[in-house]
């Protein structure tokens, strides 16, 4: 194949080896090599039992926040399709506003609202249904509400980017075939959906497992995340360790997105691959 | 925004002509790194700006975070591209333990001799003191009675309601052991052994259910104990005393206080240690403007007859005065770089239990 | 009507939730006190003036919306034409290459800071908003490589051969019949890359200390105080583009409308 057809590559490739790699490799080898090759690191992730249960916990509430953002943002994303093409902009925009709002004010928000004195505890202890303050700011589902606040839109945009390339003729085909409505969205649409739906469950897991501003501000004293780990040993200036744990991480993640698409092959259907 | 292009446009024309005379004489930048945000706003104005018009040297002032880690890349790379940095404890001990600092000439950093010795060390000055204090809901104590140690800090059964700590194992091992009644001066020692460090988490385990927060930035423990979310906070002492003037009902419980210093110190390898020096000199020897930087942000210098500038009343509410000094202990930064990243895994493994 | 009516509530629960902390946050912007708190005790506008007459905060604002924008653009023609240029790759190699780039989507920002600041040294561009917006481009690549990259398998290929078929160039072939369906996750991907850049702390803290980032600016007061500023600055952004998506709304109806009359 001539260079000139792969030729659209490049300019990302170079900004990934310039901005990333390289950068990237400095850091790893200063931590594999100084000062003499060792897996010293990888023996404390792995022998501490505190690295393990923060990492199982990171990928754990990635999983969970990834999936809590599809089930909410999906059908979100089917409601803006099933509208008129000239009300779809505002419709998105009412999604994508709440990203002018600085993360660090919303985590203050949620303060508000979830606090001892917040709003939901004194309409709760107004109406009688409690005499005592609830505990649900610095909680672990204190976490998944923040994080799924901050991350709803990029699913709800990207299974609706996803869905406006299916063809409408294909869903009314099957209503024509004789197909329900039902079995017409399930058999034709859902599974030319997945693809997009898949993509931004992907993107929420990815963006979870580096979050750490979010749980250290909002979060509980268990809701550590490997993250915030990696930054209180750059902190300390201990390169190694903060770079095996990246390594880790980016292992781990790379694995289980593959794993993830490879077992959702066998529901996607991609013209271009067909 | 008009006015002011047009008004930074009249000063780059005025200066123009002085500029290029000056080049030759004295055309020096400093890079300061500080944090950043409203505290350098503060020292622009008290500082770098009457320097610069003083000696002719600008200031440049960078908002910096995780200096060790930049200073170590910078030690790598051979280019220090800080002339002079503002460290914490750690950041101290750690830069000095590794050589990464220039010894200060304390004769030309403070020629009238108006720090006190403590202040002026081989390689770092103090430029700042903080604390980090009880801060409490005087509304959510019991009826005639005051938290006033650590001791009552713990004492859930006298001092009933919610608590925070800062996720930090420095600090709170300390706490926890002068809450047993152990005296400040032997904090360290006890610590340095394993059995020590065993008795400091035993004593955290009685309080670790009664506390609902864990703060990691310092602007939470002052909105926690504003909303009402806490009761009882560890916080550092500078917007306490803001707090209560906005009318919220808090005071601060300066016994048993763990006083912080706030160093500068000169990069090893700057091609400006003289100017730097000068700077040093101009920003923490003076008693006057020291006594103004304090005013304004409450975290005082040690410069000599500082308190000999400000009014009483806001001396009170100050870390270093006379009457707040005798119960607080000074945090032992070179125990910390020691031994912090032992201790830090071993406080993370506690907070997950 | 059963059916339209469940998924118009369940979308508005989703809007209600996702503007919950504007909400909270637009009235706390208009406070009088000194700190935030709901309800404000007093009103004003003073955390707005306290806003615009500090050249500080506003050149952090400036340079935010700067860096976030050249930033999400070189991103998305980059990550656009590479979505392009992989598909071109026997599936090893783009299943490697696809690996590469969505990577520094997944390393922690802080480790991607280090190691810039680390080379930056040794070049002297540290401090340099040039070196800021590269970084930021090379974190938002994997988001446009990702939703632009699941629209393009959703794409029908066989458009672009008919357009070859029936004599276009290949550029030609490719800017009429393969970009237009993937505006909308283009669109989309250049959104995200910009929110990115716009609220990426970690690596504006270690590249551009002399000059700060609005995400930085906040980061360095939240140390000592949260004051109304911030909740003022996120109001105000939210109603300069509810007011241009207002206008774009209105000017729109009366062109249909007009279009209607003819």
């Amino acid at each position: 194949m001539r260079f000139s057809r792969r030729f659209p590559l490049v300019p990302a490739l170079v900004l990934v080896l310039a901005m990333f790699a390289v950068p990237v490799a400095f850091v790893f080898v200063e931590a594999a090599f100084a000062p003499e090759f060792s897996l010293a690191h990888f023996e404390r992730f792995f022998t501490r039992s505190v690295y393990l249960t923060v990492y199982w916990n990171t990928l754990f509430v990635s999983a969970t926040v990834a999936s809590i953002c599809l089930l909410i943002g999906y059908p979100m994303a089917l409601f803006i399709v099933s509208q008129p093409v000239r009300r779809r902009p505002l419709l998105l925009f009412l999604v994508l506003v709440p990203l002018w709002m600085s993360i660090l004010v919303r985590t203050y928000a949620w303060m508000v609202v979830l606090g001892r004195e917040g709003i939901v505890n004194s309409a709760l202890q107004w109406t009688g249904i409690i005499d005592q303050p609830l505990t649900l700011m610095f909680t672990t589902g204190s976490v998944y509400v923040a994080m799924v606040q901050i991350l709803l839109p990029i699913m709800v945009v990207t299974c609706y980017s996803a869905m406006t390339e299916i063809d409408p003729g294909l869903v009314r085909a099957a209503r024509v075939c004789g197909a329900s409505p039902f079995a017409a969205f399930r058999r034709v649409f859902l599974p030319l959906s997945l693809e997009g739906a898949l993509t931004g469950w992907s993107v929420i897991f990815i963006l979870s497992m580096g979050f750490f501003i979010v749980p250290a501000l909002v979060g509980g004293r268990r809701d550590v995340l490997l993250g915030n780990m990696i930054v209180n040993q750059i902190a300390q200036a201990n390169w190694g360790f903060a770079a095996a744990m990246a390594i880790v991480l980016l292992v781990s993640t790379v694995v289980l997105l593959a794993f993830v698409r490879l077992v959702a092959a066998r529901f996607l259907y991609s013209p271009r691959e067909a | 925004m008009n006015s002011l292009t047009r008004r930074s446009l009249l000063a780059a024309v005025v200066a123009m002509p002085l500029a290029t005379v000056g080049a030759a004489a004295q055309d020096v930048e400093l890079t300061y790194a500080g944090s950043g945000g409203g505290l350098a706003q503060v020292m622009d104005m008290l500082f770098d700006k009457p320097f610069a018009e003083a000696t002719g040297i600008r200031i440049k002032a960078l908002a910096t975070t995780d200096r060790v880690s930049a200073m170590r890349a910078m030690m790598q790379a051979g280019n220090p591209i800080w002339d002079v940095a503002e460290l914490t404890p750690i950041d101290y001990a750690t830069a000095s333990l590794e050589g990464w600092l220039e010894p200060i000439d304390w004769s030309v950093a403070d020629p009238g001799n108006l720090l006190p010795d403590d202040a002026k060390l081989a390689d770092a000055g103090i430029a700042a003191t903080y604390s980090t204090v009880i801060a409490q809901r005087t509304d959510k104590l019991p009826e005639g009675k005051q938290m006033t140690s650590w001791a009552d800090f713990w004492d859930v059964g006298t001092f009933p309601g919610p608590r925070a700590l800062q996720d930090s194992v420095m600090e709170n091992l300390e706490f926890a052991l002068l809450a047993e009644g152990v005296d400040a001066k032997e904090v360290y020692s006890i610590l340095a052994t394993e059995e020590g460090v065993d008795r400091a988490f035993a004593k955290l385990d009685e309080i670790k259910p009664h506390v609902v927060a864990w703060w990691t930035a310092g602007a939470q423990p002052v909105q926690m104990l504003a909303d009402g979310e806490v009761a009882f906070t560890t916080a550092w002492n500078g917007r306490i005393t803001q707090l209560k003037q906005e009318g919220v009902p808090v005071e601060t419980v300066w016994n048993g206080g763990a006083l912080k210093p706030s160093y500068v110190g000169i990069l090893k390898g700057t091609k400006h240690k003289k100017e730097s020096e000068q700077y040093i000199s101009f920003m923490i020897g003076d008693p006057q403007r020291s006594a103004e930087f304090a005013k304004m942000v409450a975290y005082p210098g040690m410069v000599k007859g500082l308190y000999d500038h400000i009014d009483p009343a806001v001396g009170r509410e100050l870390p270093t005065h006379p009457d707040n000094i005798g119960g607080q202990f000074v945090v032992d930064a070179v125990f910390w770089a020691k031994n912090l990243d032992a201790l830090q895994e071993r406080w993370q493994e506690w907070l997950l239990d | 009507m059963k059916n339209r009516l469940l998924p118009t509530v369940l979308f508005a629960l989703g809007v209600l939730f996702l503007f919950f902390p504007i909400l909270i946050v637009a009235p706390m912007s208009f406070s009088g006190d000194r700190f935030l708190g709901f309800p404000p005790k007093s009103w004003g506008l003073i955390w707005y003036e306290a806003y615009f007459s500090d050249p500080v905060w506003l050149a952090a604002t400036w340079r935010s919306l700067r860096v976030a924008a050249v930033s999400a653009l070189i991103a998305t023609l980059a990550g656009t034409a590479a979505v392009v240029g992989l598909s071109r790759f026997s599936s090893r190699w783009r299943a490697g290459f696809t690996g590469l780039m969505l990577a520094p989507a997944i390393v922690p920002n802080v480790i991607i800071a280090l190691g810039i600041f680390m080379l930056a040294l040794r070049f002297g561009s540290t401090d340099s908003e040039v070196t800021l917006i590269f970084a930021h481009a090379a974190v938002g690549l994997p988001f446009v490589v990702m939703i632009v990259g699941a629209a393009y398998r959703q794409t029908d290929p066989t458009l672009e051969k008919a357009a070859r078929v029936f004599g276009a160039g290949p550029l030609r072939a490719f800017w009429t019949a393969t970009v237009p369906p993937l505006v909308p996750a283009i669109a989309a991907a250049f959104i995200f890359a910009f929110f990115v850049s716009f609220d990426e702390l970690v690596i504006a803290l270690f590249l551009m200390g002399g000059s700060e980032t609005l995400p930085v600016r906040i980061w360095n007061d939240l140390r000592f105080e949260i004051n109304p500023t911030i909740a003022a600055i996120s109001t105000f952004f939210v109603i300069v583009t509810a007011l241009a998506m207002g206008l774009a709304e209105f000017l729109r109806a009366r062109a249909t409308r007009r279009q209607g009359n003819n």
